[in-house]
């Protein structure tokens, strides 16, 4: 079963910041599907629209043109916002609170039954790891619990659709494992997780499709190994005895290790060099290829013009 | 509205735990309990100071914790991103501005009904009488700060926090100036200018029409129909200020 | 430790020469002796804006401070400016009754001057107070009694104690004062006083002001009685060559019918030198 839990339809938007400045078109005709229980990840970068985008799906903005729905309802419907739940980007909280006083109101905004609510507030705590630190005020938190309240929130309602918005921002890393489990864990469950994200390895660990966004329109979309399927560019070799400023063939890098030579060469001039290493008497000690990386992708991306 | 009400509570919550307002308090308490100084500067019915002063004191700091408040707990949650999470929840934007405005109100009403038993008191011991009208006077100002609560949270969508701010005061000011000023321009020849005068005098509330101070303090009658209408002209005010806000939050991108 | 004092010292050390030039500054005798605070006092229109809906306690505030302003007993032309100062301050809060009776009692500190123009200024104050608080006895007694009591002026003691007498409330010693003052100018008749004063004495409230009014019931008998007997001692003293030793004595010759008596029904006695009658007041309880 993969019906579409998440569906934008030529989404544009564009900014007017006031009279002396010009017009930012944030958005220009965004559309992708996102199906039952697939982590889907968005990346960009900054300013190419990803938070815009995350902000017209939760109806903090109105998008000039295009559909959104969630979860089968229109993005605006009541019904839509009960079965989705969203983190900003370092989310700023009342400062005013404790961490489970806060979940409380967010559970009564949600309309959740009070009967329940405390276990649920619990569980929802012991999944983000603050059980213990809930009765603090959230003035007092540091940044990584405070991401972890913010993701508490999200997880509250049970919601079938997370949307998160950076969500391993500012988090060391073992934050930033526990988010990841948290993620595979929701998606296990069967919820559907949205994510935006600037840390490419995360993105690659979790996600089963990926978006990419420049300049507010969609660059390319798919499984991950399919963006990725592409002939190496370059290989990477390791060897020994032989001089690496004596070589002929041109090399894209090169580095000299205290127990081995380390270079890099475009794939056509591979054959060559390992020739010319082997005339040389050098003795080969790895070679592997280069394979494109999500980074590259995205920087190759960002650096196209819109068409 | 059980959104509703958790905004307001929320927001109640917020102010009391916000140093500031006590500022606010400690200042009005100071105030009213350093007439008994002033006292001993006048010749006379002190009681009359101690009244002027204490009547004065809670309109004034009514007026400086509503203005306060909403830049605090209104503009600035509107300005910043913790909003966000409220408004993807199911929560309608006017749920949202009806919670705070809400929750702006009881604090407000919760300061007046403090300095007025502290007033209450001072009197007592100043005449060796009770004064209820005392807390008439309170609640007519009450009044006059729900209308004004309800343009600071229409200015705090509409603009930036300080901004919103001044413009809440000069709202007030200009409230209570008003009706001198049409007064005083129906002598003037200029249609136009009666004209623009009449246009702010009927748009901006006249918040002298809640002011009884002088009744209370001189013991003067005070005429039903002044009251009745009074509260209506306050709902009617405050409504159309919240339905503007309502209205313009409702299109409003939050960046 | 040492920065933090050596900063504390320098504030403290600056707050010194402020606080040194301030008091400098206060001694520099400027070019206006008249006080140029007084130049510039706002209207009641400009302090009712300023005092967004507060104007009985701008009242209050210049009220306090022409208090302690004029307390400091320095009689100069400071006192030239008293009536502007009462009139703001009875414009902001006309029903301000302490306004208008403590500042009549500022204004008349001052002795010295055109003391007929004082009266003068005092009387508008006292009269702005009376239109504008209909009901207060209280304020009108208090202008009745300076009018006698610093400017001698018992016609205008007396109007004011009848403006006093009219209104509501007024206690029974005021209308007292309306008919001692009223026999003290002469006002009106003999037979008028005794109407008055017999009507006193009938509405009397308590038994001080029936012993009061009886008292003056008494004198204006007397008086009445006067009128009508001294002549008769004239023409007999005429007669006789000298004045009449005792009433006895005038029925004697015939002059009177019997020995007059007083209210009381005690017979009058006759001064000799002055050669009138002399009322022998025993007013015993009645």
């Amino acid at each position: 079963m993969s019906d579409i839990q998440l569906s934008v339809q030529g989404l544009c938007k564009t900014f007017h910041p006031g009279l002396f400045e010009a017009d930012v078109e944030a958005l220009k005709g965004l559309s992708f599907e996102v199906g039952r229980g697939e982590i889907f990840g968005f990346l960009g970068p900054n300013g190419a629209g990803k938070t815009t985008t995350i902000k017209a799906i939760c109806e903090i903005i109105r998008p000039d043109a295009g559909t959104i729905s969630v979860c089968g309802h229109p993005h605006t419907a009541p019904e839509a916002k009960r079965r989705l739940g969203f983190m900003s980007e370092s989310p700023y909280v009342y400062r005013h609170l404790s961490g489970r006083e806060y979940l409380r109101f967010c559970g009564e905004l949600l309309g959740l039954p009070r009967t329940g609510m405390e276990e649920r507030i619990a569980v929802v705590l012991d999944e983000v790891g603050m059980a213990s630190r809930a009765d603090r005020g959230l003035g007092t938190y540091s940044k990584g619990m405070q991401q972890r309240i913010g993701l508490a929130q999200a997880l509250l309602g049970d919601p079938e659709l997370l949307i998160l918005d950076e969500p391993m921002s500012g988090l060391d890393p073992l934050g930033r494992r526990d988010v990841r489990d948290i993620i595979l864990a929701r998606a296990a469950a069967g919820a559907t997780v949205f994510f935006s994200s600037h840390i490419i390895p995360d993105v690659e660990a979790l996600c089963d499709r990926v978006a990419i966004v420049v300049d507010g329109t969609l660059r390319a979309i798919g499984a991950v190994n399919e963006l990725l399927a592409r002939d190496p560019v370059s290989y990477e070799l390791t060897f020994t005895g032989a001089d690496v400023g004596g070589l002929a063939t041109p090399l894209e890098a090169s580095h000299e290790r205290s127990d081995a030579t380390w270079v890099r060469v475009a794939t056509p001039l591979r054959d060559a060099l390992l020739a010319e290493l082997g005339g040389r008497g050098a003795l080969l000690l790895s070679l592997n290829p280069v394979r494109i990386s999500l980074e590259d992708l995205l920087v190759e991306h960002s650096e196209e013009p819109t068409s | 509205m059980r959104a509703i009400r958790a905004i307001a509570a929320n927001t109640f919550r917020e102010a009391i735990r916000d140093r500031i307002l006590y500022l606010f308090v400690g200042f009005a308490l100071a105030l009213v309990v350093s007439t008994k100084l002033f006292g001993m500067l006048t010749v006379g019915d002190e009681a009359k100071i101690v009244k002027d002063i204490g009547l004065a004191s809670i309109q004034f700091f009514s007026m400086l914790i509503a203005v306060m408040m909403s830049m605090l707990l209104v503009s600035r949650e509107v300005d910043s991103r913790t909003v966000f999470i409220i408004l993807a929840k199911p929560v309608r934007r006017w749920q949202f501005l009806v919670g705070k405005y809400l929750g702006l109100v009881a604090i407000v009403a919760a300061n007046l009904v403090f300095i007025t038993l502290v007033l209450a008191v001072m009197v007592l011991a100043y005449t060796g009488q009770w004064d209820p009208m005392l807390f008439f006077a309170a609640a007519m100002t009450l009044l006059e700060m729900l209308v004004l609560a309800a343009f600071a949270i229409l200015f705090a969508v509409l603009t930036r926090p300080i901004l919103g701010s001044l413009m809440t005061l000069a709202v007030f000011v200009v409230g209570h100036t008003s009706a001198e000023l049409w007064l005083l321009t129906r002598q003037l020849p200029g249609t136009l200018t009666r004209g623009l005068v009449a246009v702010v005098y009927y748009l901006i509330p006249n918040l002298e029409r809640f002011n009884f101070r002088t009744e209370v303090v001189h013991g003067l009658p005070i005429p039903p129909a002044a009251v009745g209408w009074a509260v209506v002209y306050a709902i009617a005010f405050a409504a159309v200020a919240l339905v503007l806000a309502a209205l313009r939050f409702r299109s409003k991108d939050l960046r | 430790m040492r920065r933090g004092l050596a900063t504390a010292a320098v504030v403290v050390a600056l707050l010194g020469v402020a606080v040194g030039a301030e008091l400098r500054l206060g001694r520099v005798q400027r070019a206006d002796p008249l006080g140029r605070e007084l130049l510039y006092l706002p209207s009641p229109e400009v302090l009712k804006v300023v005092s967004v809906g507060n104007p009985g306690l701008a009242a209050d505030i210049f009220y306090m401070w022409s208090i302690q302003y004029y307390s400091l007993f320095e009689p100069h032309e400071r006192f030239l400016y008293l009536e502007p100062v009462y009139n703001l301050i009875t414009d902001l809060d006309p029903l301000y009754f302490d306004a208008y009776r403590i500042g009549a009692l500022i204004m008349q500190i001052q002795t010295g001057g055109d003391q007929r123009q004082l009266q003068e200024t005092v009387q508008r104050l006292f009269d702005k107070g009376l239109a504008n608080l209909p009901t207060s006895w209280e304020l009108a007694e208090a202008a009745a009694w300076d009018m006698y009591m610093r400017f001698r002026d018992r016609r205008q003691a007396l109007r004011y104690a009848e403006v006093a007498a009219a209104r509501a409330g007024a206690p029974a010693r005021i209308k007292r004062m309306v008919g001692v003052w009223r026999d003290s100018e002469k006002v009106w008749t003999a037979d008028d006083s005794i109407a008055y004063w017999r009507q006193a004495v009938e509405e009397a409230v308590d038994a001080y002001d029936r012993k009061m009014s009886l008292s003056k019931l008494y004198d204006a008998v007397a008086a009445r009685d006067r009128e009508t007997l001294d002549p008769v001692l004239g023409y007999l003293r005429e007669d006789l060559g000298r004045c009449p030793a005792s009433w006895d004595e005038v029925v004697r010759r015939g002059a009177l019918v019997s020995v007059p008596l007083d209210y009381v029904g005690n017979p009058y006695g006759i001064d000799p030198e002055r050669c009138e009658l002399v009322p022998l007041k025993k007013i015993s309880d009645q």
